[in-house]
């Protein structure tokens, strides 16, 4: 469909153009509280388009199976009048004869998985996590991918991907305490039973430390991060590394290039092409072929995340950050996050180790935070955060001693990276991202 | 296409089929800075197909490509029927409606040129940009739809609607060295182009309280008595309350079933909260649910006491109770789960000074930048506040983000202003991954007697 669309639009657009086709197709089964209630499937294509006319640059997208391409050219043309002057250029990429970067998308064991193994898969999960006075949730969702890249200057590539997404959840509602405990894993082929190991460990012995209820600390204390625990210390940091960001001015670490802006134990890298992982791609979405990017060696700020335009824009080359959605015009975004040495990042979950990843002995009296609540709110990018906790531990002299409510942990996310204590052993994949525990001093807790 | 659906129907063998299909236009126009970011017109279209067989699960499937929709219905059928419960899933009788209902379009959006469209929200954009040089960024959208929407289902219910949408929102972002601070504004209606006009002053407003922020130091935390505007009081009510009357939280859990009891005492007699999916020209308006179930204005709490909680069908039945007209779907790619529409505070006495006189150090928190519940735990996050200090409005301060449990919270309000304005912000709702619903809050000011305010801590 695609080659229709780019062979109109070279006739019509006087600078090129670019078109992305997606289709999806899911399977997904849900046990609420306990049962299987509902199973369902999903099938879903389109097509996004994108002009350049007289130096401006438009985009249009459909989902009707029916569209002409003509009217999808002039819809683009359309949006294009209204564009800014964009100096774009669209990449003849892979460059002839040289293949795309190896990394294997599409596995035959996730995408022919039939709907009993997806329900016998939940049901094993189920029993595996049932305890008196509990309800579990398990949705574990299927999803095949075909993308297809192409421009006018040459540029095509198709692939096909898989997805495994696990999550469960656990509930316990005992008078007026209500406790969720749940996690996720997700994977491009079929997850094994390592995979749903760790999983089940993950929640029960987060539960289990849950049970017990104790008066929160109060004051600036040690607290450490869980790796799901530290998307408020994350979300500024990769807000701020966007190429995005940095054209507007907005961003905290613009000009920062070649800077020492944070601990020396901090790295954090962009990387597409780490195996098994449902990111992974071997080209992004604008037909710039898939690298790892260096964002933050050792402290210092090695570069941004860029897509055709915001490069264009700043006189640089994209890193292959494009992400595009069928309505939208692409933007940068990131594929998979590595955060520390990411010198031994699996692409298997190990089991956990430990809760706070070793990171507990040195500390007399303070927190282990592994979810607060409303992250992402607020000034995001500006890095101060203030979250009362949904899920967190009172560490005293070394040990767990319970979970405390009614508690708002406070800091800045760029303050905080550069007074790094220590990075935990229990470093694993938490979404996309990919880190270990992390131990801060002299984090503000506030409690009631 | 009602008849196409008709047919599609009567080929399910499943003891209960349902069909909607959605075909949107939409375009939206952003500013970011100076920039035009982009501006598109957009159309999507699909089907959703939900079938029941008796004593089996739910079979859904969603389909953007309408040649699909035999296949699917075949195949939803297929998934239903690989799925078994006990107990058996039930549906509350809801009498089938027929109707063909366009809501007031208000100046048809897509007879409107996308230039039009762009210069509109490019003097919005310049309203922020002007007002300072240390308006350092913006980010201005507009955005309109038209959905065309057909449902229905194997007990005879026919619907046919037209729904507009409307949404402006703006985001300036003031900055003085390491310091960055941002102000919103947002306007979220089911109206058209002719309540797009006329918000250059709220755009600037916004850009004036970002510059302010710059100088504001950020609130001490601890406990304050505080009052909430009713823009914050309504997030509140929404976060903090509104989740937990959602039946699909309590319906299948005995325990949760207990906490939520009808009748228990939630707050003081003041307390008066409802939802009310009915109310003409609001964002969480429509005439029916997405079961076709007619919408209502529904009292949660009264007099301080829990009455009522919102429904699907399934989960009124589950619970011996009435379907509420509370099951909704973001879209044709989703299957309708028990959602808000326009939840409020009611109205209660007094002006806002009553509220404050005999207030010696507390915060008035204004605005919202977003709020998020753990269920018994919320967080609300307020644009900015004020300090009260000896029954008077004093300083600026930032980064005001309220923290707190539910029950304790709600019985801590202890006055209600007679000043009820709804909400008319853009954004939504987010649950089960379906956001933003278009939802909308209401509610006078209102004072919680003690609140915990996170912000710095002195070491």
């Amino acid at each position: 469909m695609i080659e229709r669309l780019l062979e109109v639009a070279r006739r019509r657009a006087d600078g090129g153009a670019d078109a992305l086709w997606r289709r999806v197709e899911r399977t997904s089964v849900a046990f609420e509280w306990g049962r299987l209630k509902a199973a369902g499937a999903t099938e879903e294509a389109g097509a996004n388009l994108r002009v350049r006319h007289r130096g401006r640059v438009g985009v249009a997208g459909t989902t009707a199976a029916d569209v002409a391409p003509d009217d999808l050219v002039t819809r683009a043309l359309a949006s294009a009048e209204l564009g800014e002057e964009i100096d774009l250029g669209f990449p003849a990429s892979p460059p002839s004869g040289s293949p795309l970067p190896s990394i294997s998308t599409f596995f035959d064991r996730a995408a022919g998985a039939s709907l009993d193994a997806l329900i016998a898969m939940g049901r094993s999960l189920l029993e595996r996590l049932e305890r008196e006075g509990c309800h579990v949730n398990v949705a574990i969702d299927r999803e095949t991918a075909q993308v297809r890249v192409a421009n006018t200057s040459g540029g095509a590539a198709e692939y096909a991907s898989s997805g495994v997404a696990v999550s469960v959840d656990v509930w316990r509602i005992a008078g007026d305490d209500v406790l969720a405990v749940g996690d996720s894993a997700e994977t491009a082929d079929f997850p094994g039973d390592d995979v749903l190991a760790a999983l089940v460990a993950s929640v029960n012995t987060r539960l289990d430390r849950a049970l017990r209820i104790v008066a929160p600390p109060e004051g600036a204390l040690p607290v450490v991060f869980t790796p799901s625990g530290l998307s408020p210390l994350m979300l500024p940091v990769t807000q701020a590394l966007s190429g995005k960001a940095v054209l507007q001015g907005i961003s905290p670490l613009g000009g920062k290039v070649g800077e020492q802006a944070f601990d020396v134990g901090f790295s954090l890298a962009d990387d597409p092409l780490r195996a098994g992982r449902p990111s992974s791609r071997p080209i992004d979405d604008e037909c710039v072929a898939s690298r790892r990017t260096a964002l933050v060696e050792r402290g210092v700020v090695r570069g941004f995340i860029y897509d055709l335009e915001t490069a264009a824009r700043a006189r640089t080359q994209s890193t292959g950050n494009g992400e595009r959605g069928i309505f939208g015009k692409p933007v940068p975004g990131y594929t998979n996050i590595l955060v520390g040495d990411a010198v031994d990042v699996g692409a298997r979950h190990a089991l956990p180790q430990a809760l706070g990843g070793g990171l507990l002995a040195s500390i007399t009296d303070g927190l282990l935070v592994d979810e607060l609540i409303g992250v992402g709110q607020g000034n995001v990018i500006g890095g101060a955060f203030s979250h009362p906790v949904a899920l967190a531990y009172r560490v005293e002299r070394g040990e767990i001693t319970g979970r405390v409510k009614d508690a708002a942990v406070a800091g800045n996310a760029y303050e905080l990276w550069n007074r790094v204590g220590a990075f935990g052993n229990d470093a694993r994949w938490a979404g996309s991202r990919w880190a270990s525990s992390v131990l801060f001093e002299g984090v503000s807790v506030a409690r009631r | 296409m009602i008849d196409r659906l008709a047919a599609a129907l009567k080929r399910s063998r499943a003891d209960y089929t349902e069909i909607r299909v959605e075909r949107t236009w939409s375009t939206a126009v952003t500013y970011r800075g100076r920039r035009l970011e982009s501006a598109t017109a957009s159309e999507d279209q699909g089907g959703f197909v939900r079938v029941l067989h008796a004593g089996r699960g739910w079979g859904v499937a969603s389909f953007t490509s309408l040649d699909q929709l035999e296949s699917m219905v075949a195949r939803a059928g297929e998934l239903s029927r690989a799925v078994s419960v006990d107990p058996p899933i039930r549906l509350a009788d809801v009498a089938p409606q027929r109707a063909d209902a366009a809501l007031d379009l208000d100046g048809d959006v897509r007879g409107v040129a996308l230039a039009d469209k762009k210069r509109l929200i490019e003097a919005y954009n310049g309203a922020m940009l002007g007002v300072s040089d240390r308006i350092v960024d913006t980010l201005a959208i507009y955005r309109d739809e038209v959905s065309e929407y057909w449902y229905v289902n194997s007990q005879g219910a026919a619907l046919h609607e037209l729904r507009p949408e409307l949404t402006l929102s703006g985001t300036a972002v003031a900055r003085r060295d390491g310091t960055i601070e941002k102000g919103l504004e947002s306007v979220g209606l089911r109206r058209g182009w002719k309540s797009a006009q006329d918000h250059e002053s709220g755009f600037r407003a916004a850009a004036e309280r970002a510059v302010a922020l710059l100088d504001a130091p950020m609130v001490r935390g601890g406990t304050y008595p505080v009052i909430l505007d009713p823009e914050l009081a309504g997030v509140f009510i929404h976060e903090a309350f509104g989740h937990l009357s959602e039946a699909d939280f309590v319906y299948e859990n005995p325990q949760a079933r207990e906490m939520m009891t009808l009748g228990r005492r939630f707050g003081k007699p003041v307390l008066n909260v409802g939802d009310n999916g009915a109310a003409p020209g609001l964002r969480g308006t429509l005439p029916f649910d997405d079961e076709g179930t007619p919408t209502q204005d529904t009292a949660l709490i009264r007099e301080g006491i829990l009455v009522g909680r919102l429904h699907s069908r399934e989960t009124a039945a589950a619970m011996g109770e009435r379907p509420s007209g509370n099951a909704r779907a973001l879209s044709f790619r989703h299957a309708p789960i028990v959602r808000m529409t326009n939840t409020y505070i009611g109205n209660g006495k007094g002006t806002f000074d009553d509220l404050i006189r005999d207030v010696t150090l507390g915060v008035y928190a204004c605005g919202a930048f977003g709020g998020q519940t753990m269920l018994e735990n919320f967080s609300f996050t307020a644009a900015y506040g004020r300090m009260i200090r000896d029954g008077h409005v004093a300083e600026l301060v930032k980064d005001v983000v309220l923290a707190g449990n539910l029950f304790q919270t709600l019985d801590r309000i202890d006055h209600i202003a007679g000043d009820f304005r709804w909400n008319q912000m853009g954004g939504g709702c987010g649950k089960a991954g379906q956001s933003p619903l278009p939802v909308t809050e209401g509610a006078p000011h209102v004072r919680i007697e003690e609140a915990l305010v996170g912000g710095d801590v002195p070491a």
